[in-house]
Parts: structure tokens; C-alpha cells; sequence
């Protein structure tokens, strides 16, 4: 009886013809609809198959060998050797990680990101300015700094700051500043970090900036043309009109710099000191590299690594959930 | 047509290869697989190509030589150990010998090498870094060692001799330093711990010392702190060092030297030839003299070098140890220690070397002999050498964060800490 309930509400079927019915199937329909929603899976497959054996199965296994102290004995007899949650105790309960790892990491990374976005966006905003002529020139000249390998951007910055013989230190020194062979900048966590901030925020300007500037093409003149009749200035045009419309844009661009910024490792690693003689300029990535393949403690540094993935998945989750709100609200 | 030609000689290549290994599995005792380091010797390919004539003519056996670059090598290493595919002999680094027979990877040749009478004339240095357990695993190939690398023409030109005891290094330093004000007189390195090693053996200090198998760190003892003091003091007190020094690296040391800004520095044996080939202008300009001890005699001084090691998953081990053999001995290792700027690891090859030799190799040979020291032989010290903590307590106290007792007592501290106390 109880299915014959809302047999009064169901539309004719006149209404209905050339749609779904929504009444209950007939069984082949049911194994039609079935094998319908199992093909998606199975066109799927091979890309989920690939996806497992090339991240996750790396991943389960990191996360296998943050639980064990695993050296090269293990490694050659292929023994476990678990001991639990001891190495994220060791880590967490180390004040080394609190007081100097975590701090270089957070401040390093929020840093190069608000100097990369701002810097980005200024030149994107330059960019809409200028003449065809200037904005392919400026546009190549930036693309240059993009398309520069880390590793060689990386010396060229360790170059000019040579302590000794650098071009930097030449000119403070001809300017009375400093003095040549009394200046180590390497050697102080700030002005490590100055130094890596630099070559950092150099090499991924551009991206923001060609990125923020794809977005900026999309928002009609008649906005701003409506604005200037208003009365606002070009702050205000930015503020209100810019900034709000290509919003998922900033968005984008902040997570993916966030991601990048909190994981630098061969800006920070290829720096005079930066590969383990400095202890106070390490930061999450290069200390685990130094942990797991410099001291050959596999164990540790992949523990390390997985408090990497979890703080950059923390900070992923915060950014993506106020990017679908916003999206929402749109 | 084109179709079928190539499905032909498709089938017919892989036939080929087909024969090609069913041949190699028949007389596959009759082949050994080498890893040999790459870069030590400038062009390593024709000595190896005479080692594989001889090595055949000797045994009838093919030599498979594969070159590894130094950077990838330890890796290299871990990975095929962990993969079942090491060679059946390879170039070992001396540091490296210990934690790979930890590991369980190398055999023990000691037996082989007192059978064939070699055991008496092995260099004590390498011979020490090649035995863990009271076992041999690695066999002395060759190494080379640091020693003080000055410019001669500046010490003739101001009538300097080198220095004999440390307050000569330190006066010969400072004189330096007031007649050559655009040179540095004698750089203290931060990045490296070897160099400051020796004044710490020099100073009768240790890194660490070991009783009934158990390590402790003795870097904070009296004697090493006084060595400690002494290097670092150089730069901090007697201004014979630059500020640059303290984040460089030995690279960088030899760029220096390289460029003729450095008057006197404690440099490798290997470092001369290169040196030279890359500013001839500095031909017969360099000249080397022992590490001095505190009141005379000599500082003892790091020997870093190779062994050659037979690998326990290997078929051919007697094969294996014949090479070895070949390659440690008499004229082929003689003719490496020539090609690449290394002392073969026999101590009557290294006399000859130092009766023969110029003026500046023989005070090489001198101190590898008379002065030759190796870091604590444990797999736990390879991990201090990777986390960098004797380099760590060399950059504190150079750039004046840490007084010498309290980055000693640091460092002491944090080698504990690896050695399990």
C-alpha cells in the first residue's frame, strides 16, 4: 500500500515522455543503470591505477617508514623495524623545531609569498598600461627571470653576495658601507634568509605577475570607465573593481605560492652554510633531506616530511575552503 | 617491403641478444663487474683499459668497469644494496667502509690479505679506517692527505721560512698578513672539519674515543678544546683569516688559493696539480711543508681515500680479490697514485714516493706516513659527518655566536646523542 501512496503526485505519463522515469525501475533497468554508474569508474581506472602506484603507494610507504627507525641495515636486509609514534616525539618534543626550524619555515614562506604576490601584481598592473612595444619587452624581461633554472639562479645570487669578492659588497665597500673583509652575510639567520627571500621572490614574480595579468584582461573597460565618471581614483578602482572581480585568481595564486614558498629546498640548500653547517637557517624540507639522507636516518626524515605534508595540507584546506565560499557568495 | 625488413631484423636482433646473454650466463664466472669513482684520476679509461688486458691475461676473466661520479656514488651504493645488484668489487670511500660492513654488505678480506703477505705493509691510516669489528673490509687502494700549501715566492721575498711549530704558524701568519695586506695569510675554513681535526690531534685531543665498543665524544676535552682554541683564535684573535672564510668550503679554499689570494692554507695532496693546471702563472710558486705540531714534529692530518671492497653477494669473490689484488700492488698502483695525485695505500710505495718525489710532494709523503690519522671508525660517526656537527661548532664560534667551551661542549653533546649515550 505504502508504495501506492504517492502514485497521485507522479506526473502523467504523457508529461514524462521523452524524459527519465523516476518511478521504481524494472530490474534490467536497474542493472542498466547500475552498469551506468560502474562505467565512469571503470573508464577511470587506468588513470587511479597510475595515480596509486606512482602516489600513493610512495606515500604509504613514507608514512610505513615514519613509523620505524629505518637505516641502511634495514635497507639492505629489508627488515622492519618499527617503533611507533618515537620519532614524532623526538621531533616534536625537540626545541630545535620550535625555536628554529618551524619559525625559519613559517616566516620564510609568508614572506616570499606576500613580497611575490605584491610584486606580481604591480608589474601585471604595469603591464595592462603599457604600449604593445614595452609590454613585450617587459613581459620577455620577466619571462627570463622565470625561465632561469633554480640552481643557477641560486649562484648567481650566492655570487653578488659573495662576502669577498661579490658585486654588492664591492659597492658598499667603494660607498665606505661596509667593509670587504669583515662582512659575512651568510653567516646571520636574517641575512640568510634576505639573501634567499631575493632569489626566491626573483624567480616567481613572473608568474604571478602573467597570471594576475590574464586576469586583468578579463574585466570589462565599461567597469572602470564607469568608475572614472564616479569620481574614483585608482586606488579605489583597484579596491573595489580589480580586486573583487578577479578574486579566484588571487586566490590561485596565493595557494600555489604557498605550496612552493613552504617547501623551497635548492634556493636554501645550495647557500654557504645552508646544507647543515649553519644549524640555525634550516628549514622543514632541507632539514629533512639532511636527517634522512645526510645522516642516513630514513625514518626520521620521513617523519619530518610527513609534518611537511600535513601543515601544507592544513594551510591548503583553509585556502580552498574560503575560495568556495567566495564562489558561493558570487 | 620496408614492413618486413625491419619485423625481420627486429626478430633477428633479438635473436642476437638472445645469444649474446645464453653466452654470457656459460662463461659468467669468467666476468667481474667493477665500480670505480669517477673524476680521482682526470681519464681513468686507458689505465683501466691496460688493467682489463693484464686482468685477462692473468685469469682469462672480462673486466666490466662502470664509473660512478663521487656525488650519486653513496647513493648509488644504498640503492643497489638495497636492490640486490651491487658489483662484485668497487671503489669504497675510506669513511664509507664501516657502515657498509655494519650494513652487511661487504666481506671480510682480511684472511686473503694475510695469505698473500700483504698485511705488514698496508698504510696504518687506511688500514684502520677499512677495519670495523676487529675485521678488514676495505683494502688500501690509495689516499691522500692534508698538509700546509704555501706561496714560495712571497716566502723568499720576505724571507720567510715555514713554520715548525705552532707559534711560528701563527707569527709566519701574522707577518704575512702585515706584508701582503690584499692576501689572506692563512685561511680558517668553516665548512670542513678535517683541517681543524688535525689541530685537535695535533693539540693530543680526540673526537671521540671508544671503550669496549661504546663511543664518547672528546671534543670538549682540555687537550682538544686547546686545539679547538688555537685554529679558531687564527681568525678571531690574530685577524690571519677573512670573514668569507667562515662559510667556505675546501672548493672554495682551492678557488682562493686558484685566484693567488691566499698566502698559506692547509691544503690536500691532490690540490696542487689542479691548482696549477688552472693558473699557470702559479708554476713553482707553491710549495708544501708537514702540519706542525704544538712545540715541533707534526700534527697528524686526516688521510681521505679509497679501498677496494668485495661485495658478499657476489659469485666471483676469488676472481674478485685477484683484482683487488691487481690493482693495489706493485706497478698499477704506482702508476695511479702518479695519474691522479694520490699515495698508493702501501707504505713502501709511499717511501718510495718521498725519497723520489719533489719538493712538493715529498712533505706529502712525509706526513701520510709519519702523520696520518683517521676519523672514529663507527657507522654513527658517518651520521655526525652528515648532520655537520664539528663544521656547525667551527661556524658558531667564527662568527662569534658560541665561546670555544660552550660550542664544544655543544657539539660533544649532540655526538652523544648519535652515539646513543
Amino acid at each position: 500500500m505504502a508504495t501506492e501512496a504517492p502514485a497521485p503526485r507522479r506526473p502523467r505519463p504523457t508529461e514524462t515522455a521523452g524524459k527519465q522515469s523516476r518511478p521504481p525501475l524494472p530490474p534490467a533497468a536497474a542493472r542498466r543503470a547500475r552498469r551506468r554508474a560502474g562505467a565512469p569508474w571503470l573508464l577511470l581506472a587506468p588513470a587511479l591505477l597510475a595515480v596509486a602506484g606512482l602516489l600513493l603507494w610512495p606515500l604509504t610507504r613514507v608514512l610505513w617508514m615514519s613509523v620505524q627507525d629505518y637505516g641502511l641495515p634495514e635497507i639492505v636486509s629489508g627488515d622492519t623495524n618499527y617503533v611507533g609514534l618515537d620519532n614524532y616525539t623526538e621531533i616534536l618534543g625537540d626545541a630545535y623545531l620550535w625555536q628554529t626550524v618551524l619559525p625559519n619555515t613559517l616566516g620564510f614562506a609568508f614572506a616570499c609569498v606576500a613580497l611575490t604576490v605584491v610584486l606580481g601584481t604591480l608589474v601585471a598592473l604595469l603591464l595592462q598600461r603599457l604600449g604593445p612595444l614595452w609590454r613585450t619587452i617587459t613581459g620577455s624581461a620577466i619571462m627570463m627571470a622565470w625561465a632561469m633554472p633554480a640552481v643557477t639562479g641560486t649562484y648567481v645570487w650566492i655570487w653578488l653576495f659573495d662576502p669577498l669578492s661579490g658585486a654588492v659588497v664591492g659597492g658598499l665597500d667603494s660607498l665606505g658601507v661596509v667593509d670587504a673583509g669583515d662582512t659575512n652575510w651568510f653567516t646571520s639567520r636574517l641575512g640568510f634568509y634576505a639573501i634567499a627571500t631575493l632569489n626566491v621572490v626573483h624567480h616567481s614574480f613572473p608568474f604571478v605577475a602573467i597570471t594576475v595579468f590574464a586576469g586583468l584582461l578579463t574585466i570589462p573597460k565599461e567597469l572602470h570607465e564607469a568608475a572614472i565618471v564616479d569620481g574614483a581614483n585608482a586606488w579605489q578602482r583597484f579596491w573595489s573593481i580589480t580586486v573583487p572581480t578577479i578574486k579566484p585568481i588571487f586566490m590561485v595564486v596565493i595557494i600555489l605560492s604557498t605550496i612552493w614558498d613552504f617547501k623551497v629546498f635548492v634556493q636554501l640548500y645550495l647557500m654557504p652554510g645552508g646544507s647543515g653547517a649553519n644549524r640555525d637557517v634550516l628549514n622543514l624540507g632541507v632539514w629533512s633531506y639532511v636527517e634522512s639522507f645526510a645522516q642516513r636516518q630514513y625514518g626520521m626524515g620521513s617523519a619530518i616530511a610527513v609534518l611537511l605534508t600535513l601543515l601544507l595540507l592544513g594551510v591548503t584546506v583553509v585556502y580552498i575552503r574560503t575560495l568556495f565560499k567566495e564562489s558561493e557568495e558570487l | 617491403m620496408k614492413k618486413r625488413v625491419i619485423a625481420v631484423s627486429v626478430v633477428l636482433s633479438f635473436a642476437a641478444v638472445a645469444c649474446g646473454s645464453g653466452g654470457g650466463s656459460d662463461g659468467g664466472d669468467r666476468a667481474l663487474t667493477v665500480w670505480i669513482m669517477e673524476g680521482t684520476n682526470p681519464d681513468s679509461k686507458p689505465f683501466f683499459s691496460e688493467v682489463s688486458k693484464a686482468f685477462k691475461k692473468e685469469t682469462g676473466a672480462e673486466l666490466k668497469v662502470q664509473y660512478v661520479p663521487w656525488p650519486d656514488a653513496h647513493d648509488k651504493f644504498t640503492k643497489a644494496m638495497a636492490g640486490g645488484t651491487t658489483p662484485d668489487v668497487a671503489e669504497v670511500g675510506s669513511t664509507w667502509t664501516a657502515e657498509f660492513a655494519e650494513a652487511g654488505a661487504l666481506a671480510d678480506i682480511g684472511d686473503r690479505v694475510g695469505e698473500a703477505g700483504l698485511d705488514k705493509d698496508l698504510v696504518e691510516g687506511l688500514e684502520t679506517a677499512g677495519t670495523y669489528d676487529e675485521k678488514l673490509y676495505g683494502m688500501p687502494w690509495y689516499a691522500g692527505v692534508r698538509s700546509l700549501v704555501y706561496r714560495k715566492d712571497l716566502f723568499e721575498k720576505h724571507d720567510l721560512k715555514a713554520p715548525t711549530t705552532w707559534k711560528e704558524l701563527q707569527d709566519v701568519a701574522g707577518e704575512l698578513g702585515e706584508k701582503e695586506p690584499d692576501m689572506i695569510p692563512f685561511p680558517v675554513v668553516g665548512d670542513n672539519e678535517y683541517i681543524l681535526d688535525a689541530f685537535v690531534w695535533g693539540a693530543g685531543g680526540e673526537l671521540a674515543t671508544e671503550k669496549d665498543g661504546d663511543w664518547k665524544a672528546a671534543i670538549n676535552s682540555p687537550k682538544s678544546i686547546k686545539g679547538v682554541e688555537f685554529y679558531t683564535e687564527l681568525a678571531t684573535e690574530h685577524k690571519t683569516s677573512t670573514k668569507a672564510a667562515t662559510t667556505w668550503n675546501e672548493a672554495d679554499l682551492v678557488d682562493n688559493i686558484t685566484n693567488g689570494k691566499v698566502a698559506m692554507a692547509v691544503s690536500g695532496s691532490w690540490t696542487p696539480a689542479t691548482i696549477v693546471a688552472d693558473a699557470p702563472e702559479l708554476k713553482g710558486k707553491l710549495a708544501s711543508a708537514p702540519i706542525p705540531g704544538p712545540d715541533g714534529g707534526m700534527s697528524p692530518s686526516f688521510l681521505g681515500g679509497s679501498h677496494l671492497g668485495l661485495f658478499n653477494e657476489s659469485e666471483n669473490q676469488d676472481l674478485g680479490w685477484e683484482l683487488i689484488k691487481l690493482l693495489s700492488t706493485g706497478s698499477f698502483a704506482e702508476k695511479w697514485g702518479e695519474q691522479s695525485g694520490y699515495f698508493p695505500g702501501q707504505t713502501s710505495l709511499v717511501e718510495k714516493v718521498e725519497k723520489e718525489g719533489d719538493a712538493l710532494t715529498a712533505p706529502f709523503a712525509k706526513q701520510m706516513i709519519e702523520g696520518g690519522a683517521t676519523v672514529p671508525v663507527t657507522p654513527a660517526y658517518g651520521e655526525i659527518q652528515g648532520k655537520k656537527t664539528l663544521a656547525q661548532m667551527l661556524q658558531s664560534i667564527l662568527s662569534g655566536k658560541k665561546s670555544v667551551k660552550q660550542a664544544a661542549d655543544d657539539a660533544a653533546k649532540d655526538m652523544d646523542k648519535t652515539f646513543g649515550n
